[in-house]
């Protein structure tokens, strides 16, 4: 009985593989038919961890998710997993879930130095309204903040963005991609006025050679990984190029490996586009017809606080001046000649790349190569070596120049590709537009047109939306430390691990007695407890989701089984909360007056029972699902959100299919236009916006031309010295996702890599009497931690750096990381700042 | 009881080299390789820790270039519940 059953599976698991590979195995096929017989329900859904977008089959059996596995009919994984996604199933059932609300409370009372008690949801609910109309009252809507993620599902995304913006008349509003991809995102809307990858992960099979900038895709993107490593294989031309700053598990594969000084980035692609122009490599044609020139501006500071130095110095900051007028503007660009391009790179030769990046010539020049050979497609891809860069809109417009330069985007095989760090970074942090300064398909609060445009679809008076940008993450951090934020709603996202400068920022922030915070999570993370008030979130599969790939996929699950305890989606939790408000007590009386109808109603009432969103009855909802949003409110919150939310990017170069098409696909890419999913964007032939006889337009500007940028190297902002001698870089590791909260409670994930060890060269720990295994202490100008030294791990730094991945809640790393950011972005530069190492 | 299955990626040239790396590892098996040296591999194991070092044995042989996890099942052993 045991050896069938042992065979059984046994034989399943080879005929998942066997058919994955797209390889024939004898003997096995009859498993997965006897598959469907052992009571197990499975639907299609979507991994919960990172931006790949990976299609997982969900097995559910008596009201639990028991198994997953990889989609075989999903287009992104082909049925492969990585080891995270290997486990999915488990993620929901760590023995720690929140379940009830919890408020700090003394002798029944709130109190910020309380202990943690259960509380009800109405009483949780009364006391973050208490405290939400207090804020207002005092300062108004600049007052109140929220913090979320591109982890929100693309509904709960709208629905928070709807809440603040129509309903507080807040900006402030963030996501935490702002920490991970706003680079990419200010790289997009300067060089192609329009957000997101042009290609897609197609290109992955067309290209000749890859060039991984500042990305660990071996276990940072496995599947992505596996789908260049086969074309590695199955085309011996192809060859693969690999730029870090240390050396990594993607090196391995590497036929060019470029280890290369921190920042020195920024060198190299001006090398490369100076020996495109000095080989007559330039596309002609190309940059002629489809690409202008600017100039940046530079002496832009590192996104600090204004008395830092750095920013005292800066000419072109954008922060307010003696004179209180701000100083400059670090995103303005003046237009300029290729001529002038080409005088302004022509000063990064190959010896001057060298001497700032540290790499051999031969490699740079075996690089440089790739990009002016028109006969090599080239794929580069990168992810946050890019853009956790206090240059990182700039590193991303710089290599957008280069593909222009050669004509080499837009086409199968050809393209640079921004990757990301979170399920739905684009389909819901960038998409919708939940930044202190967009709103969806890419409108801006500060442009009145867009206003007006969203004013409309949200059946809002004129002026209702306000025009100043609000507080991004890091900014929100400082108003905290400053008493400036009254009340706080944390989401989705576990900032107090992964957000910079720990001590010197956020927990005074967080802890300030000026301010209430709410953060909504579904462990006790190091958040949960720095919190006031905790609110227990339903998670991945108990709601009805759809997240949003870097390929500009859109993908949907349904509901396959109830949330544990009392939690609730945040999706919820938002309309719940806005059932407390009148309309009476959160808009003046003058634009209320604007619109009577509103008067007397709810900010639930004019948010989602406005006649659109609250339009699809509960009965088109998947018969044999449960969807606790329909049971509460009585209609089908999702689809009347979703539907509402197209309406902004329909005809406007984001159109998404129709709600319900998605529930039957393995996702689509947008602009789906007459159900027809776009994979290249910009050329004719592949993208319905092109028009026939235009070939190449880049409609993101209304000119129809991208813009190279004439920027040039400048150094960090923190650099190793004297007294801090190496540089410290933080990242990931394969094992865990992010800060771990939900893959440390994955057993087989947690004794896989239990601790966050400091990464080190072995002649730099020697320097210092240590050995692999010594305990140490790591310190920056803001604090230290204590962690063990390996030098013999994955990671391999070379001389003069120290990696320290930030899994790992024990030895919270980001207390020693510095706040610096791009300073048109807002984007932490988590990559590089000084640090010593000395035995503990 | 853990079964799971694997594909490994091999270059052409490293198949043998990649096959006698896996015989040495308790629990593994290889059920299929193709010419391009893609190989179909599953691990068995009792425990959750077994599996995961196993994978990152595989992980650190030579020539393997590349992994990819697809199928994992638990359950306890019936053998050993008996």
């Amino acid at each position: 009985m045991s050896l069938t059953r042992r065979d059984f599976i046994k034989s399943s698991a080879v005929a998942a593989a066997a058919n994955a590979a797209g390889m024939a195995v004898p003997g096995v096929s009859e498993a997965l038919a006897q598959q469907k017989n052992d009571g197990i329900r499975w639907d299609k859904g979507t991994c919960r961890f990172c931006g790949t977008g990976c299609g997982v089959l969900i097995g559910t059996k008596d009201g639990r998710v028991v198994a997953t596995q990889g989609d075989p009919e999903a287009p992104v994984n082909r049925g492969l997993n990585c080891i995270k996604g290997y486990f999915l199933s488990k993620i929901m059932y760590g023995k720690d879930r929140l379940t009830q609300p919890l408020l700090r409370m003394k002798n029944g009372q709130y109190d910020k130095n309380g202990e943690f008690t259960p509380i009800s949801w109405d009483q949780a609910y009364d006391i973050m309204a208490d405290k939400c109309k207090a804020a207002l009252k005092a300062g108004g809507p600049r007052n109140i903040a929220m913090y979320g993620s591109g982890q929100w599902t693309i509904w709960e995304g709208y629905a928070a963005a709807k809440l603040w913006k129509a309903g507080f008349r807040s900006n402030n509003l963030d996501p935490n991609a702002r920490h991970c991809m706003a680079s990419a995102v200010t790289g997009f809307m300067r060089t192609f006025g329009i957000d997101e990858p042009m290609g897609c992960y197609d290109d992955m099979e067309h290209a000749d050679a890859f060039a991984l900038w500042g990305s660990n895709m071996a276990e940072m993107h496995p599947i992505l990984w596996s789908r260049i490593t086969d074309r590695r294989l199955n085309a011996k031309h192809v060859k693969i190029h690999v730029l870090s700053t240390f050396s990594h598990r993607s090196c391995e594969l590497a036929d060019n490996e470029l280890i290369f000084k921190p920042q020195s980035d920024l060198a190299i692609l001006n090398y490369i586009a100076n020996y495109i122009i000095q080989n007559g490599a330039v596309n002609q044609e190309f940059v002629k017809n489809h690409v202008k020139f600017k100039k940046g501006v530079t002496d832009i500071g590192y996104g600090l606080r204004p008395n830092h130095p750095l920013e005292q110095a800066a000419g072109n900051n954008g922060y307010p001046g003696p004179d209180g007028k701000p100083k400059g503007d670090p995103n303005k660009a003046t237009d300029i000649s290729f001529e002038e391009f080409k005088a302004f790179v022509a000063e990064y030769t190959l010896d001057k790349a060298h001497e700032i990046s540290g790499v051999p010539k031969e490699n740079l020049e075996a690089l440089a190569k790739i990009y002016a050979d028109p006969k090599t497609k080239v794929m580069s891809l990168w992810t946050m070596g890019f853009n956790q860069h206090t240059r990182g809109t700039w590193v991303n417009n710089m290599i957008y120049n280069v593909h222009l330069l050669v004509g080499k985007i837009s086409e199968p095989g050809n393209g640079p590709f921004s990757l990301t760090g979170q399920p739905s970074a684009c389909g819901t942090a960038r998409e919708v537009g939940t930044f202190a300064h967009r709103l969806p398909a890419d409108m801006m609060v500060a442009n009145p047109k867009h206003r007006e445009i969203a004013e409309k679809v949200w059946k809002l008076p004129a002026g209702t939306i306000p025009d100043w940008i609000g507080l991004h993450a890091v900014a929100q951090s400082r108003a905290l430390k400053d008493g400036k934020l009254g009340f706080f709603w944390s989401t989705t996202t576990n900032n107090m691990q992964a957000g910079p400068n720990i001590n010197g920022e956020i927990y005074p922030g967080w802890r300030n007695p000026a301010v209430f915070v709410v953060h909504s999570d579904v462990y006790p993370t190091v958040s949960a407890l720095a919190a006031d008030l905790i609110l227990p979130s339903a998670m991945w599969t108990e709601k009805e989701g759809a997240y949003g790939n870097a390929e500009r996929r859109t993908q949907f699950w349904r509901q396959q089984v109830k949330p544990q305890g009392q939690a609730r989606s945040d999706l919820l939790q938002y309309a719940e909360f806005a059932k407390r408000f009148k309309m009476e007590e959160v808009w003046p009386a003058e634009l209320l007056d604007k619109a009577p109808e509103y008067k007397g109603k709810t900010l639930y009432d004019m948010l989602y029972a406005n006649g659109e969103v609250n339009k699809f009855p509960v009965s088109e909802q998947m018969k044999g699902f449960e969807n606790e949003e329909g049971k509460a409110l009585g209609f089908y919150l999702q689809k009347g959100l979703f539907e509402e939310y197209a309406a902004f990017g329909r005809g406007h170069g984001h159109d998404l299919a129709a709600f319900d098409v998605y529930h039957k696909a393995r996702g689509l890419r947008w602009p789906v236009v007459d159900n027809k999913e776009t994979l290249w964007r910009f050329r004719e032939g592949y993208d319905p916006y092109v028009k026939a006889g235009e070939k190449v337009r880049f409609y993101g500007h209304p000119d129809g031309k991208a813009v190279i940028f004439a920027l040039p190297y400048q150094p960090a902002a923190e650099q190793p010295d004297n007294d801090y001698d190496l540089w410290l870089c933080t990242g990931r590791v394969l094992e865990h996702w992010h800060t771990g909260s939900m893959t440390r409670r994955v057993p087989e994930l947690y004794k896989a890599m239990p601790d966050a060890w400091i990464y080190m060269h072995p002649e730099d720990a020697k320097k210092r009497g240590l050995q692999r295994g010594d305990t140490v202490k790591v310190q920056t100008r803001r604090g230290e931690i204590s962690t063990r030294v390996e030098t013999r791990g994955r990671n391999k730094p070379p001389l003069g750096l120290v990696f320290v991945p930030f899994f790992d809640e024990h030895r919270l790393v980001n207390k020693l990381t510095l706040d610096a950011t791009c300073p048109i972005s807002k984007e932490t530069d988590f990559k590089k700042c000084a640090c010593k190492v000395v035995k503990a | 009881m853990n079964i799971s299955s694997i594909l490994v990626n091999a270059g052409p040239q490293q198949i043998s080299v990649v096959e006698a790396g896996l015989a040495t590892l308790a629990g593994v098996e290889v059920h299929a390789v193709s010419d391009e040296g893609r190989m179909i591999v599953t691990i068995e194991s009792d425990g959750d820790r077994e599996t995961t070092q196993t994978y990152e044995a595989i992980q650190q042989l030579p020539g393997v270039m590349s992994l990819a996890m697809v199928y994992h099942h638990f359950e306890p052993d019936p053998e050993k519940e008996s």
